[in-house]
């Protein structure tokens, strides 16, 4: 039934299907017309713009920042959320509807809510005082932690408790049992949960618009006023740059977990 | 002021945490000279945080909900008009700007009919809705002595019709359009009259067949490209669109006209916020902003005219002489601007225009 040549053809149009869009992002980076849909030959200068443009290095490092923060607050707020729908006692459901709420809510309804809430918190105790990095954190950090809990709850209902049972057996405490054996037997799904919600974070523009404040626009943020006028070629060097970051962050995760699996075996 | 000093500088880089005085800017995106922020930096000695949005509606989300933390903000004026309104603005306190007196006083004019009393605003850049095409397609359909400079281009049906198949392209804005209707109606652009609207929404009907989208950005690129031959857009725009093409050497030639019978002036306002934490910074930046050479510099960067009388000698020739950028003083007489519309004539224009798009 099964032909090899049939099943080549679906495996190419598929890797077509995802990478071709960005293979075309990538060479249009090198293009030297303004217009990004005409090719009129090779040219490093928007590198060299990008490089020069402190409002774009800005929003990055903004970005950047942004991201590393809300992953680790949303990877420790889900492996709590995490224990204890999995372990936790009564009102389990509705805590774990209350946490996951925030996957099907549409990001407009989010972004507006907290806004209101940060206006109203801060005319109520003064903090957080004014829009700025710390919202945009705690925005991020809000909706990370839904997707980090169900990714970490995922692994830690396969757990096998005999495994934590026979260490207090042997005389550790909760918290040692809780760092030196459920925390290394979760840690793939930690550095998932943690990837995920940075990735999410950098991906995000309508949540970040509403609560950015001034000196705190995000990349996206920056990128997506620019499109009125067109998208310049910088913007496709930017890119460029940044999957080729993104790729060498997941081959080292890769090469490092790959390092880590021999002597287990 | 301790909490917001620590705050302040757990969340900002150590370059802006310094006490000296701030000033915090929310400007359209491409909407400023390279030089002007760094001119009042080094001028002043005060730091900038400029950050920029690309819609009026985000912008009046921040603003209603309250402290932005914005001292200078630029909406579109119908946008600035309705916020006043609502309270969001500080007036502004005229005794403490020198230079405002460099504003045109028939230009402050036009805008006092969404501003009393210029309360509340200062042009930024002044725009124009018009159309824009590419010459070279446009001529071989309409023929070499069909008058471009008249909005006959679009909303008479024979040349829409001739237009067609090479694109048209109108500004998904009911009201801009509307407006521009009307007025090659001879009728009155503000017009709230059910009568006009119907008037206007059978022009409009009329050439439907022929255009190709609504949207308010996608044709920058198309004109640029060649994609499509003619846009009612935004000045601006539309110049983008023709630097864009020039310098990509693709032969094609973009034309900006402010039409003979007239077309819309439209203005992005500088506004304070009434809780600005830096008014004053906000003030200082205003009046650096109103000095001729200031003003000029912006022109030229993103071609757009101002209310800067002073400026006009100052701007390079090729935007200052651009009857597309600068409307002629008797093309000027005939120019309008919108005025905030009655909450129930919103609501039958923008049902006119759904049914106009889906063409039901």
């Amino acid at each position: 039934m099964r032909s090899p040549v049939a099943l080549r053809i679906v495996v190419v149009a598929g890797f077509l299907f995802l990478y071709a869009p960005i293979l075309s992002l990538v060479i249009y980076s090198f293009n030297e017309s303004r217009l990004v849909t005409v090719w009129s030959g090779f040219s490093l200068k928007w590198y060299g713009e990008l490089l020069s443009d402190p409002q774009i290095i800005g929003a990055a490092w903004i970005s950047l920042k942004v991201a590393f923060l809300s992953a680790s607050i949303a990877t420790v707020l889900g492996t709590l959320a995490a224990l204890v729908l999995v372990r936790g006692g009564r009102g389990r459901a509705v805590l774990g509807g209350l946490v996951t709420a925030p996957l099907v809510m549409p990001e407009v309804i989010i972004g507006l809510s907290l806004l209101l809430l940060f206006v109203a918190m801060e005319g109520l105790i003064g903090w957080p005082g004014g829009r700025g990095l710390l919202t945009i954190v705690i925005a991020h950090a809000t909706f990370g932690a839904a997707f980090a809990t169900v990714v970490i709850e995922a692994r830690m209902v396969t757990l096998d408790r005999a495994v934590e049972d026979a260490a207090q057996d042997l005389g550790a405490g909760p918290l040692r049992v809780f760092f030196d054996v459920t925390l290394p037997a979760l840690a793939p799904a930690l550095v998932s949960a943690w990837l995920l919600a940075f990735t999410l974070s950098l991906d995000d523009v309508v949540i970040a618009s509403f609560v950015a404040g001034p000196g705190s626009s995000t990349l996206p943020m920056v990128i997506f006023s620019k499109v009125r006028l067109g998208v310049s070629p910088e913007v496709n060097a930017l890119a460029t740059l940044v999957i080729v970051l993104v790729s060498c962050l997941v081959l080292i995760a890769a090469w490092v977990s790959a390092r880590q699996r021999v002597p287990e075996a | 002021m301790s909490r917001t000093t620590l705050t302040a500088l757990l969340l900002t880089l150590p370059l802006t945490a310094q006490a000296q005085e701030t000033l915090n800017f929310y400007n359209w995106s491409d909407y400023i000279a390279e030089d002007t922020i760094p001119g009042f930096q080094d001028e002043t000695g005060t730091s900038v945080n400029y950050d920029v949005f690309d819609s009026n509606e985000v912008v009046e989300a921040k603003l209603l909900a309250g402290s932005t933390g914005y001292d200078l903000v630029v909406p579109s004026l119908e946008f600035m008009a309705r916020q006043a309104q609502a309270g969001v603005f500080q007036e502004i306190d005229k005794s403490k700007l020198d230079n405002y007196g460099n504003l045109d006083p028939e230009i402050m004019r036009i805008i006092e009919a969404n501003d009393p009393g210029n309360a509340f605003g200062i042009p930024w850049m002044m725009y124009s809705v018009g159309p824009g095409y590419d010459v070279a397609a446009v001529t071989e359909r309409l023929g070499e002595d069909a008058n471009l400079d008249s909005w006959s281009l679009v909303f008479d049906p024979a040349n829409a019709e001739k237009l067609a198949d090479c694109g048209i392209a109108l500004l998904d804005s009911p009201s801009e359009i509307t407006a521009a209707a009307l007025n090659y109606l001879g009728l009155d652009p503000t017009s709230e009259d059910a009568g006009d609207l119907d008037q206007a929404m059978a022009l409009l009907s009329e050439i439907r067949p022929h255009i190709r989208y609504f949207h308010s950005s996608q044709y920058i690129n198309d004109l640029a490209n060649g994609d499509i031959c003619l846009a009612v857009g935004y000045s601006g725009d539309i110049l983008q669109a023709k630097d864009r093409a020039a310098e990509s050497g693709n032969g094609i030639e973009i034309r900006y006209v402010i039409p003979e019978e007239g077309a819309l002036l439209g203005f992005d306002m500088l506004a304070i916020p009434a809780d600005a934490p830096h008014p004053d910074a906000a003030y200082a930046f205003i009046d650096y902003f109103l000095r001729p050479e200031v003003t000029a510099a912006v022109s030229d960067a993103v071609f757009y005219a101002n209310a800067n009388k002073a400026a006009t000698p100052l701007v390079s020739e090729e935007v200052r002489n651009d009857p597309g950028i600068y409307p002629p003083e008797a093309t000027l007489t005939k120019m309008y601007s919108a005025k905030p519309h009655s909450a129930r004539y919103d609501r039958s224009l923008t049902r006119a225009w759904t049914t106009l798009k889906t063409g039901r």
